[in-house]
């Protein structure tokens, strides 16, 4: 059984693009449309890294990842954090919420899998 | 395409659409409240959200728009631009813009229209006012390499990674890293160096305690093993040396000049941009400690470079040093800076001056007045900017006119390394493009009317600067046709410029084609027609203190003199006194000063060695207080080659003035150029000698023409 990744963006083709990636790279793929969103799929499964946009409606992702790392399943989950070249500061607070990995917007699929092999193996 | 899925795209488009429709709402419901704080968080999520996924499908066309948009309401949700109804009916149509080309999208169309591309370019003109986004969009490709090609081949690199105590705790396994750095190239060899692992009962399982050590093998640059452990370099110490030095030292060595130690290491590949921002962060940190560390110290020291390529590297800095010294050494100074800096040296002039009032005879005071004098002319000298560049752009402006006109001119440009204001080389550069326009347009004949005349058909046309007693001179000369001086004559008694059977120099009557309303549509000289305003053109040039004046033989071409002083900054001036009032003549206007006669009080013009010599009585003209001086004195001014004299109570002597602008309501006042402030701390109005001639002139011939009294008192105003 493949490593599962969650993937959360507000943006449904942006999900779906990463998504299919990430499925022909072999993994398994969750995805959440927002930070509550997302959250809810936090219920102890197994989830191996995420990836999360910053600027979503109803929860941002920097409250969403500072959320996640409280949650003991999930606390050494590796995060990618989607940021753009302009959101430096946020890239920052991303980082002190607790996501190390960023992969700047926008972005190639090919370079989303490079990071994600950096982090964990199909 | 960057991603090849229908399904994929078909979720884009209906995405787009939806984001659309919110953003389209959101910037209407702004118009009614441009501070609801959440509705410009949602325009701002809709366009980021748009640029993003868009990015994925390679919509460069849209990512680039929508990039524009993003950063522009960035800006917007920071405050630093404001919701106006422009910004928004500007907004409206870029939403419009982007629907238009996601239908096109929709419809199998990736690559943009002309039609689409054009309205962009227009869309994003209108943006640009609004704030500084004109940016170049987001590259979406990979991060471009900064290695050479050369780095093809496969070299063996030394790693030495120590991941930070941390680096489970954030999610990073150091054995995927590793994992992803064999797919790079081969990993020959790596050992574990266990040494900083406690004993079982103090370990904590969450923290990282091991380094490794690795040979890798690869064809990859340096930047790109570095970028595997991007995500850890914080608190990581990651070294990665090449094995072969030779390979690096050689490529250095060969290096076109660089100045930086840095730039020479990064270059050669042995170096990252990433590890010199570390060690300058380093070298930084020294020396707020009370350190100073040479950079190429440090790089050693902490192992990011070995020794014997950063003494190569050193070497390579100190040949380019070398071959540097013998340039001109120039720098680049704000010019507000400079502007400060003359005004300091301005005020200390002044300040100076009010010394001298105390103290003549000090000699310390006489050596302070000539250093000052020297510092003075040295600031100004910063201003200083050849006028050359200017005047070989003419060259483009000849050759494009000449194309349009069918006529063949050569030019010919002199006296290029004369130095001037930048200030004043910036606003003579549109007088002068009036005069080159107009010599090629009138003045210059075409080959055909050359021939017939015996000219060449080649028209010749001078820009020629030099330098003449304190001022600069631009000629703009021609071989054309002349100034036609009896059609102007007579153009100007048709206009009632100019009384008919008037007896006028040569001087005279090419001055007149500066008159306002002279220039007419129908060609009456080489110098009219077309509307272009000569006498725009001398109120420009006296707007920069100068004066403008025509010699012409018909038939054989005309040359136009400009003169204009060197700087606006600081006049040589002479100071008087008129009452209780002081005022300043340029000394440059003045040739010389005598003794009012007692004999010709009751008159307007005096005898000045056999000459008659018209005077303005300042004391009347601006209507001030008080009797005049028993002893008057008359400075004689000359303007346009017609001297006048000025009728003042004392000479007080040459003055260096440093020109105050007078503020915005005087700025109709004819006669005063500016003020200053003397030593004394009163403020003296600086004459300007050419209006004050010639509006005293109208003056005096209204008066005569109406009453032919002599009622010579006016306002200072009026005039």
């Amino acid at each position: 059984m493949g490593k599962t990744i969650l993937v959360v963006d507000d943006s449904a083709s942006v999900r779906q693009v990463v998504s299919i990636a990430l499925k022909g790279a072999g993994y398994d793929v969750l995805q959440g449309s927002d930070g509550v969103d997302a959250l809810k799929q936090l219920d102890g499964r197994r989830i191996h890294l995420i990836i999360s946009d910053v600027n979503m409606p109803n929860m941002d992702g920097i409250t969403f990842v500072a959320e996640a790392k409280k949650l003991p399943a999930y606390k050494f989950t590796p995060i990618i954090m989607l940021t753009t070249e302009s959101q430096e500061d946020r890239k920052r607070q991303a980082q002190v919420a607790g996501a190390k990995a960023w992969v700047t917007k926008p972005f190639q699929p090919e370079q989303m899998l490079a990071a994600v092999s950096k982090l964990i193996a199909p | 395409m960057a991603f090849d899925d229908d399904e994929a795209l078909d979720t884009f488009i209906t995405e787009a659409r939806e984001l659309l429709e919110s953003l389209e709402g959101g910037l209407l419901q702004l118009e009614a409240d441009p501070d609801d704080v959440e509705t410009i968080n949602a325009i701002f999520r809709s366009a980021h959200t748009l640029k993003g996924s868009s990015g994925l499908f390679g919509l460069d066309h849209l990512v680039g728009f929508a990039h524009v948009m993003e950063t522009l309401l960035g800006h917007v949700r920071e405050g630093t631009v404001r919701v106006t109804p422009e910004l928004i009916s500007i907004l409206l149509p870029c939403a419009d813009h982007i629907h238009r080309y996601v239908e096109g999208v929709a419809e199998g169309r990736i690559e943009p229209s002309a039609a689409e591309v054009a309205e962009s370019e227009a869309l994003l003109a209108r943006l640009a006012p609004f704030d500084s986004v004109a940016e170049v969009p987001a590259e979406t490709a990979a991060a471009p390499s900064d290695e050479t090609p050369e780095a093809a081949v496969p070299r063996a690199w030394n790693l030495r990674l120590r991941f930070g105590p941390d680096c489970l705790r954030n999610g990073m396994d150091p054995l995927a890293l590793l994992r992803y750095l064999g797919s790079l190239g081969t990993i020959e060899r790596i050992t574990v160096d266990d040494s900083a692992l406690p004993g079982a009962s103090d370990m904590d399982p969450e923290t990282s305690y091991l380094a490794f050590e690795a040979e890798l093998s690869t064809e990859a640059p340096k930047s790109e093993i570095e970028s595997v452990f991007d995500f850890v370099r914080e608190d990581s110490d990651i070294r990665i040396v090449p094995r072969d030095q030779d390979e690096f030292i050689g490529r250095i060595a060969s290096m076109p000049d660089r100045d930086r130690l840095g730039d020479v290491l990064q270059e050669s590949g042995a170096v990252t941009p990433g590890e010199i921002d570390e060690a300058l962060r380093i070298q930084r940190e020294r020396t707020r400690a009370g350190g100073t560390v040479p950079i190429g110290q440090v790089l050693i020291e902490q192992g990011i470079a070995p020794p014997a390529v950063v003494e190569a590297a050193l070497r390579r800095q100190l040949r380019t040093a070398d071959s540097r010294s013998s340039d001109t050494q120039t720098i680049r100074i704000d010019a507000g800076r400079l502007d400060r800096l003359i005004d300091l040296v301005g005020e200390l002039v002044i300040a100076q001056a009010g010394v001298g009032v105390h103290d003549r005879l000090s000699e310390a005071q006489s050596q302070v007045t000539r250093l000052i004098d020297e510092v003075r002319h040295s600031a100004l000298a910063l201003r200083m900017v050849p006028i050359g560049l200017t005047l070989r752009r003419f060259e483009r402006v000849v050759r494009d006119v000449c194309v349009d006109l069918g006529k063949e001119v050569h030019l010919t440009i002199t006296g290029g390394d004369a130095e001037m204001d930048k200030a004043l080389v910036e606003r003579i550069s549109d007088p002068l493009t009036h005069l080159v326009r107009n010599s090629l347009d009138h003045g210059i004949e075409s080959p055909d009317d050359r021939r017939r005349m015996g000219k060449p058909a080649r028209g010749q046309l001078r820009l020629n600067a030099y330098h003449d007693a304190g001022s600069i001179v631009i000629e703009v000369s021609d071989d054309g046709r002349g100034l036609d001086r009896d059609r102007i004559l007579a153009k100007a008694v048709d206009r009632g410029l100019v009384p008919a059977g008037a007896m006028l120099t040569d001087h005279e009557v090419f001055d007149l084609v500066f008159e306002p309303g002279f220039s007419t549509a129908e060609t009456v000289s080489s110098l009219s027609g077309r509307g272009v305003g000569m006498d725009v053109v001398r109120r420009n040039v006296a707007a920069l203190r100068g004066n403008i004046e025509v010699d012409s033989v018909r038939g054989q071409g005309a040359t136009i003199r400009i003169r204009l002083p060197l700087t606006l900054a600081i006049i040589d001036g002479f100071l008087v006194e008129v009452g209780s009032s002081s005022f300043i003549v340029p000394l440059d206007r003045v040739t010389e000063c005598v003794e009012f006669p007692a004999d010709d009080r009751d008159h307007d013009h005096m005898n000045l060695r056999g000459e008659v010599l018209p005077f303005i009585r300042l004391h009347q003209l601006f209507g001030l207080d008080g009797e005049d001086a028993r002893r008057q004195s008359v400075v004689v001014v000359e303007q346009s080659g017609q001297r006048t004299g000025l009728v003042v109570d004392a000479l007080l002597g040459e003055f260096q003035t440093v020109i105050k602008p007078l503020g915005p309501l005087f700025s109709e006042l004819k006669c005063v150029s500016g003020s200053t402030i003397l030593g004394n701390g009163d403020v003296a109005l600086i004459l300007d000698v050419g209006p004050l001639i010639t509006e005293y002139a109208d003056l005096e011939r209204t008066r005569y023409a109406t009453s032919g009294y002599p009622g010579r008192r006016m306002a200072a105003t009026r005039c």
